[in-house]
């Protein structure tokens, strides 16, 4: 009985930072937002002239967080099974060059979008397959894909051409552009309500899925989950795949936005989202994690990045996304301590 | 074959496991009654880990049968034997601390649809089964808040609802405390109440006079008697058939022991360890004997240096510090308990291996002397007569024994004057193990002080010239080795029986 | 060639070669077979100054491969070198262009070429200790440690150059060091310090206690520790190791272009894990050699010089390192479960 006692008295001690840890990124949102509101900006002349929480700024951050946003949500699951995938930002840009070629040439709306989601599911598989079945590393695996979905984006434009957009041989139909910018419900676009819908999936998955919990059991206790029968493997290479097709829906998303197939447009979104998965509070060891902090994480760095614009120069970018990347790091690394030990 | 399939759970028929040179288990047949706790004993390499082994599915048996309800199964993975009726609890614990209660409860077992689970009877079951076996779990609470012992309840509860019919447990007491132990005994109990067979291992012998309806013995791989405790007659009896002989000692006195104190530690204090206390004498070979979890690696460690303790620790009336680096400065070396994890490069040869621990003797200035290193590696493995083609061959290529040696070698190397050894015998052949208790003799013959941390008696009382017998973080008694020791007394006192206890 | 065999370690009669030798020798032979078929295959490519070109080529990635691989070894990621090389050029740069420039882009602090050396190199190292505090401190993996350090590095070079770069108002003296031109040759400094360094770099591994303890430690950090060593600092001197050689190819690169660019280095982090890769050098730690770096760069420069000379666009360049990668993993660890067999 004296045992149960110690056990609640310890667990009212960490309830405060299990509450911390499960809550406090919907503050830091909410803080940024603030904070972003309550700053004036109507010295700067971006966007529309004033507040932060002006409509079209609003609309405007959630179109260009689509492809961060719809791409979050998977990352985050295969991280809590313990896994990384390096490869997502040359995934996108290699969905985001074949979803133009498509449209460019004249394939309509459904049949390109499709066609690039497979592509998807085949980069994906060929992740899963270097890491489930040949035992690559993952960090290597997804590096060598990394280079090979890059070079192959690269190859499909042609020489001498930057990017596959409107010429004076072929444009670009209009529902290519519409997508990523026309608003539909709320005036936000349909690449925002994917993102959402994804997002939902996810959120479901992760609380009554199959894939979700058996995620969370190969990240937090390999040998438990084989012992219970579950094939690891195979959930691995699930969420390798359901990488890739988010990682497909991100460069269909940012390619519409942009109205062109940019082989070098996902460059640098790994980086990205290891960063709002971290910020998020996902354990790099794997185990833990929820999408919705993660879909949290990307809105907050999101309006961070776009706030910013009106703030500071562009070229800080990178050195306050580094900077967020290792606190984050840390600070979820010593909050997991605390919690666990 | 089996008749009595309503009365037996589970019957073994002759089986064997062999390994090359060795015949870890031995033409074992027995049976267990259907509800019942049915215990297993045996000293260690009596064979008890190889059978639960085969009975797990983790090892194949050589030959021979097992037997479920009735029904041949043999399985061949742990989810076979999981369909087959037997789980088991493995003393390391298999939960996800991640996931809720339930969740845990459920793992592996739910009724999906279209990747997404349906609700079905399966969670009542489950949090019936928790209910009836632990009230005071809360089935939503996340498994890292629980204890120990509440976690290796969520195990029996997993393997009770998963419909086992028979639940192996390995040592499932050696982390809890004592309040914990009764707990866990009043589950077990229960569980026997609602038709489930428990086959229990454990070195405790309170334990299974407590819990226990019937007792196995096994020795040397065989199989010595199955019967109801009730027959047995106390302690001495069980002691005895796990010995079956006079345990062969050839202990010599020998006369190099001297009355210099080498290491005074006192009060030694921390997570395991209670107020212990002892000191080593040049020349001398000290045992600490005890049980798993009784607190031998945790006295070397402490003593070494790598865990946190209080307490004081003096090498020749010096205090030693406290990290492995300070302690192998002052003269201190340990070969440690996992050989592979703790003490080895694998992937690095034999030469490489030898010098780690004495850098200051290979270099001059940051140059390191190759030709130094050929040389040391060439004497060592000849001193120790390591068994390998070339000094060059990487050290995971070698046999357990040769390994050992190889481990040996690193702390002769480093020139200490006291060798803390934790299981300097454990996954070693035969031969290895005399070659290794000779290297041992010859060092304590040449002053150097020696500490000896075993489970295994016999090694314990082959070699030491004292012997500190240990139980759950307190030194209880310091013998001194001799012809007239009295074996019983000592598994008595190591396996928490008092003074009293002796007949 | 006949240098080659001076490298590798002395073979004793009755010792067995070693599985590194064995693989460093596997990478040779690679390189050399690669580079005659490229001869057999292409015109004027069997040239004595093009296989010197391979070299000189690719002296900064082939120096940063050095600090890189010692890290390999010990068990460590630094994937933050490309950013340090932009760092430590922009602020060499910058601390030496006079002040009071036309634009805020040509005025920096003045300092005399030396000082503003040793300024630049102080804080390539402090990135090398930023790195050290995070792994051995926080204990957090090193991947994500110095991917973060990479954008920091990169992020603090792209906000002095206002995210371009810092080509004006220069003292003569700072382009003399990257053109100085050696032994009445067309090989520059750059290129000879590489060799010096390569040099030194595989004494302090085959004949120095630092490179043994590098081994140890990547090979089994709990076995080191219960010998005695103190992982924790020698991790920390490998990072300063590895941030020193980024900070001086960085300053060296910005005395050669006489400018400091924040985009200079680019990917060049993942190319040094390319070269050690392909060189067979164990992301597991414990086993590699800077010799097998070295060939490594050789395979890739060949790899890609052939395929510049078969007219491949330089997109190929992805497709080629994912390829080679990959091929160089499967083929180690078939040929060592080959020869352990």
């Amino acid at each position: 009985m004296a045992n149960m006692i110690e056990n609640s008295q310890s667990s009212l001690g960490s309830s405060v930072a299990k509450f911390l840890r499960e809550y406090y990124i919907y503050f830091v949102l909410v803080a940024v937002v603030v904070l972003l509101a309550s700053a004036n900006l109507d010295r700067f002349d971006l966007f529309e002239r004033g507040n932060f929480l002006n409509e079209r700024n609003i609309i405007n951050i959630l179109r260009i967080s689509a492809p961060l946003l719809v791409i979050c949500g998977a990352f985050t699951l295969l991280m809590v099974s313990g896994y990384i995938d390096l490869s997502v930002g040359s995934a996108m840009s290699l969905s985001a060059v074949v979803y133009a070629m498509l449209a460019i040439n004249g394939v309509p709306f459904l049949p390109a979008f499709l066609i690039t989601v497979c592509v998807g599911v085949l980069l994906g598989a060929i992740n899963g397959f270097l890491v489930v079945r040949l035992k690559i590393t993952p960090v290597i695996a997804t590096l060598i894909t990394l280079s090979l979905y890059k070079g192959v984006a690269l190859l499909l434009v042609e020489d001498g051409v930057s990017a596959i957009k409107s010429s004076a041989l072929a444009k670009m139909p209009k529902w290519f552009n519409d997508y990523g910018r026309d608003g539909t419900l709320l005036n936000l676009p349909a690449a925002f309500w994917m993102a959402v819908a994804v997002t939902v999936l996810l959120v479901i998955v992760q609380r009554r899925g199959v894939l979700g919990k058996y995620a969370a059991a190969t990240g937090g206790n390999p040998t438990a989950a084989k012992l219970s029968g579950i094939n690891t493997g195979r959930v691995v290479f699930l969420l390798y795949v359901l990488v890739g097709v988010t990682a497909a829906l991100a460069g269909i998303a940012r390619s519409s936005f942009m109205s062109l197939g940019d082989p070098l447009s996902g460059d640098g979104m790994e980086l990205t989202t290891i960063l709002v998965v971290l910020l998020g509070g996902t354990a790099f060891s794997g185990g833990e994690g929820k999408v919705l902090r993660s879909f949290c994480g990307a809105l907050i760095i999101m309006s961070l990045t776009v706030g910013m614009l009106t703030i500071v120069p562009a070229y800080y970018q990178t050195l306050v996304l580094g900077a967020a990347l290792l606190i984050a790091a840390a600070s979820n690394h010593l909050v997991s301590r605390k919690g666990t030990s | 074959m089996s008749v009595h399939s309503d009365t037996f759970a589970l019957e073994l028929d002759g089986l064997s496991k062999e390994y090359p040179g060795v015949r870890a288990v031995d033409n074992v047949s027995f049976t267990v009654e259907k509800r019942t706790v049915h215990c297993l004993v045996g000293e260690n390499g009596a064979g008890k880990s190889t059978l639960v082994k085969m009975l797990t599915g983790a090892l194949r048996p050589t030959s021979g049968k097992i037997y479920v309800a009735g029904k041949n199964h043999t399985p061949t993975s742990p989810q076979e034997a999981r369909e087959g009726g037997i789980a088991t609890l493995f003393q390391e614990l298999h939960v996800v601390d991640e996931l809720s209660v339930i969740e845990n409860l459920t793992l592996g077992m739910e009724k999906k649809r279209f990747g997404f689970f349906v609700k079905s009877d399966l969670e009542d079951r489950v949090v019936a089964t928790l209910k009836a076996i632990e009230p005071s779990i809360d089935p939503t609470a996340p498994v890292s808040s629980l204890s120990v012992a509440q976690k290796q309840i969520i195990e029996i509860a997993r393997a009770a609802s998963s419909g086992a019919d028979i639940i192996i447990m390995d040592e499932p007491t050696a982390a809890l405390s004592e309040r914990e132990v009764e707990r866990l005994f009043g589950v077990i109990r229960r569980l026997r109440e609602s038709d489930v067979t428990v086959i229990y291992i454990s070195h405790k012998l309170d334990e299974i006079f407590e819990l226990g309806d019937n007792v196995t013995v096994l020795r040397d791989g065989k199989h010595i008697v199955t019967k109801p405790l009730s027959q047995v007659n106390g302690r001495s009896e069980l002691i005895e058939l796990m010995i079956g002989r006079p345990v062969f000692q050839d202990y010599k006195p020998r006369t190099t022991v001297t009355d210099e104190v080498v290491l005074q530690a006192s009060g030694l204090s921390n997570a395991l360890l209670k107020d212990v206390s002892f000191d080593i004498k040049k020349g001398e070979i000290v045992g600490f004997y005890g049980l798993v979890g009784a607190g031998k690696t945790e006295i070397a460690r402490a003593v070494f240096g790598a865990d946190k303790y209080s307490g004081s620790i003096a090498l020749n009336g010096k205090q030693v510090g406290h990290s492995p680096r300070e302690a192998i400065a002052a003269g201190i070396a340990l070969v440690p308990e996992e050989r592979r994890t703790q003490g080895l490069f694998t992937s690095l040869s034999i030469r490489e291996n030898i010098p780690v621990m004495n850098l200051p003797r290979m270099s001059a200035g940051g140059l390191y002397r190759s030709a130094d290193e050929v040389s040391a590696a060439q004497e060592y493995v000849e001193r120790l007569r390591i068994a390998t083609s070339s000094i060059d061959k990487h050290t995971e290529k070698l046999s357990g024994g040769n390994q050992q040696k190889v481990v040996f070698a690193k702390c002769l190397f480093s020139q200490a004057e006291l060798l803390l050894l934790d299981e300097p015998t454990r996954g070693v052949d035969v031969g290895a193990k005399t070659e290794i208790y000779e290297i041992i003799k010859n060092l304590a013959d040449q002053g150097d002080a020696v500490a000896v941390f075993s489970s295994e008696l016999e090694e314990v009382l082959g070699i030491c010239d004292r012997i500190f017998l240990l139980f759950d973080g307190v030194v209880r008694e310091e013998l001194a080795n001799g012809p007239n020791i009295d074996i019983s007394h000592i598994l008595n006192v190591v396996t928490g029986g008092g003074e009293a206890a002796v007949q | 060639m006949t240098s080659v065999a001076d490298f590798l370690p002395q073979k004793e009669t009755g010792r067995r070669m070693s599985d590194e030798s064995f693989i460093t020798l596997l990478v040779v032979g690679v390189a050399i077979g690669l580079f005659l078929l490229a001869s057999a295959v292409l015109p004027n490519f069997f040239q004595f100054q093009n296989l010197v070109n391979l070299v000189t080529n690719n002296w900064a990635v082939i120096s940063l491969g050095i600090g890189v691989s010692f890290l390999l070894v010990s068990g460590n990621f630094d994937l933050s070198v490309g950013g340090v090389v932009a760092l430590s050029g922009v602020l060499s740069v910058y601390f030496a262009q006079a002040v009071g420039g036309a634009n805020p882009l040509s005025s920096g602090l003045g300092m005399p070429y030396v000082l503003a050396i040793i300024c630049a190199m102080g804080g390539a190292l402090a990135i090398g200790a930023l790195n050290a505090l995070f792994v051995v401190r926080f204990k957090i993996p090193s991947i994500i440690v110095t991917l973060g350090t990479m954008m920091v590095a990169r992020g603090v070079a792209q906000v002095i150059t206002h995210g371009s770069q810092r080509n004006t108002n220069l003292p003569d003296s700072f382009g003399f060091l990257g053109n100085l031109t050696m032994f009445g040759t067309s090989i520059k400094l750059p290129v000879v310090l590489m060799v010096v360094l390569l040099l030194v770099a595989v004494f302090i591994e085959k004949k120095m206690v630092f490179g043994r303890v590098t081994y140890w430690i990547g090979s089994n950090p709990v076995a080191a520790t219960l010998s005695g060593i103190n992982r924790g600092w020698h991790v920390t001197k490998l990072y300063l190791f590895s941030a020193a050689i980024a900070g001086a190819v960085g300053i060296l690169l910005a005395s050669e272009f006489k400018s400091g660019f924040s985009n200079r280095g680019l990917l060049m982090e993942f190319d040094a894990l390319v070269i050690a890769l392909l060189g067979g050098v164990a992301i597991a730690g414990g086993f590699g050699s800077v010799i097998g770096m070295f060939f490594g760069a050789i395979i890739l420069a060949v790899v890609t010089s052939a395929a510049t000379g078969l007219v491949l666009s330089p997109d190929w360049q992805f497709i080629l390192k994912a390829i080679a990668v990959f091929l160089a993993i499967m083929a180690q660890t078939w040929a060592l479960a080959l020869r352990n067999r």
